[in-house]
């Protein structure tokens, strides 16, 4: 789906758990999440804190959004 | 460690008034059975169904398959950290009802169980199908959460196992097979000139109901570590998964993995089987990356020349299997993974979610998304209405007149990681 979106020319961010399995199928832009099954969330943490931690992760994917980048780049930390 | 297995080949199983093995007839007390297996305040009712190979029965949602075996020398008991103690398992003598096994099944717990035809088409997919099944069918009390829900049938089963092994303590064997590996450095030394070959065993470990344990202990909480291959014909591993029941490992899976057995075929033949890594695949990256980083580690510290990787499931695990190869392959050590494919109902799509140009030896149980139709069977044991929501099946698998349109996915064992299947391919 991303490489498609892509296609057609629109940037695309992959918000994903296993960045290998992203890298394997071509995504470009690439953020790292929390685990498979709660990729932007996490219920061993508190309500405010995850809230906190949801935000940062959906900043983080607006920011690489708006990034030019040259290649398949991984936005970590 | 040298492990004794004293195969009792049962060739058919009744109830009777006592359970006992006579003439190879496994005898089975079917309220005794049904009182040792109920032994749980989180459970209802336990009813007993035989099922026999060629018969016309469907069991669904099937849960666990498990051996009877019995510790009759040496330390320790079956299934440790669940039956018996968590002594050290793997030595000595265990004698195998061979043949038979214990099916649970009951309410579903999740989306996640499988389907065991005794005849027909479905019966080629399944290896349950060709053995003298004592189905325990367990509900629990209502007011059960699922996670406990599947630990009560899970417990239950392992309890009929362990009941109905008791039956061959004091029988002979028809046979005995034995198994050994020696400590690393004895090991090495025997065979100095055969190429030393190590197993990285993966487990399916991602929680919600997928999850496997070594000695009790849940294996998405381990580190990667050694074991001798004979612990787990003692029950060091046990299952507590079947999401997508064809390439979830039961226990029964892991007490006779012919992975391990094919290895000790060859020791000191062709080549030197040092022993087991076990590992786990978890839904974090850095627990992908921190368990293969160690597993890697420890096939280089053990010496080996080779690897054979299995991976238990699909999609993220790919990942696993991928770092695993990747990973010890950069070492210098070649490997073999073995495998399944979801390569859609046409076979027409990538098989597996992640790939590798260092995975150059591959084995593949078969494409689980292949369609299949059930015919109907006279008997069904268990809620065949569950066919519409498990994995491999849709909504309306479950045709009017009880016949099951579905993919090989909900078949107990068809794409089976281990090779404990019937699929194979020619080329022409």
């Amino acid at each position: 789906m991303v490489k498609e979106i892509e296609r057609h020319g629109f940037p695309v961010v992959h918000m994903c758990t296993v960045v290998p399995i992203s890298l394997t199928v071509g995504a470009n832009r690439i953020v790292p999440t929390v685990a498979i099954p709660h990729p932007l969330g996490n219920p061993a943490m508190e309500p405010a804190d995850e809230k906190e931690l949801r935000r940062k992760l959906v900043k983080k994917a607006l920011k690489a959004l708006t990034t030019e980048v040259d290649g398949q780049t991984v936005f970590g930390d | 460690m040298r492990l004794e297995l004293g195969d009792i080949l049962i060739k058919d199983v009744q109830f009777g008034a006592k359970t006992e093995v006579k003439d190879g007839v496994l005898f089975v007390d079917k309220d005794a059975l049904a009182k040792i297996a109920g032994d749980d305040e989180r459970i209802k009712s336990v009813e007993v169904f035989l099922a026999r190979p060629g018969e016309s029965v469907r069991i669904i949602p099937v849960k666990d398959v498990v051996e009877p075996r019995v510790k009759v020398e040496g330390p320790g008991g079956l299934f440790p950290g669940f039956i018996a103690g968590v002594e050290q398992v793997g030595s000595g003598r265990t004698n195998v009802l061979k043949g038979a096994a214990v099916v649970t099944t009951g309410k579903i717990v999740g989306f996640q169980e499988g389907i065991i035809d005794m005849s027909g088409p479905g019966a080629q997919y399944t290896p349950f199908s060709k053995t003298c099944n004592v189905v325990v069918k367990v509900e629990p009390i209502d007011t059960l959460k699922q996670h406990e829900h599947e630990v009560v049938v899970r417990l239950a089963g392992f309890r009929a196992a362990t009941y109905l092994g008791e039956a061959g303590r004091d029988v002979k064997p028809d046979a005995v097979r034995a198994f050994e590996t020696k400590p690393l450095l004895e090991q090495a030394k025997q065979y100095p000139d055969l190429p030393k070959v190590v197993y990285a065993y993966m487990l399916q470990t991602q929680g919600l109901l997928h999850n496997t344990y070594f000695y009790g202990v849940d294996v998405r909480q381990i580190v990667p570590t050694f074991m001798y291959p004979t612990e787990v014909m003692d029950g060091a591993i046990t299952s507590g998964n079947c999401v997508s029941a064809c390439d979830k490992n039961p226990t029964y899976v892991h007490q006779n993995s012919p992975v391990i057995e094919d290895l000790y075929t060859e020791h000191g033949k062709t080549i030197n089987f040092l022993g087991c890594v076990v590992t786990n695949e978890n839904v974090t990256l850095a627990d992908k990356e921190r368990s293969s980083n160690m597993t890697a580690k420890l096939v280089e510290f053990l010496g080996a020349d080779a690897a054979i990787i299995s991976e238990e499931g699909f999609g993220n695990p790919d990942a696993d299997l991928v770092m695993n190869c990747n990973k010890i392959e950069k070492k210098g050590i070649k490997t073999t993974l073995i495998t399944d494919e979801y390569a859609g109902q046409d076979g027409g799509s990538q098989s597996l979610a992640d790939s590798t140009p260092l995975g150059d030896a591959c084995v593949t149980a078969g494409n689980a998304n292949e369609v299949i139709t059930l015919p109907v069977m006279k008997t069904v044991l268990g809620y065949p209405e569950v066919a519409n929501v498990i994995a491999g099946g849709w909504d309306g698998s479950l045709a009017a007149d009880g016949s099951i349109t579905a993919e090989i996915q909900v078949i107990t064992g068809a794409t089976n990681e281990l090779g404990f299947n019937y699929l194979t391919a020619k080329t022409i």
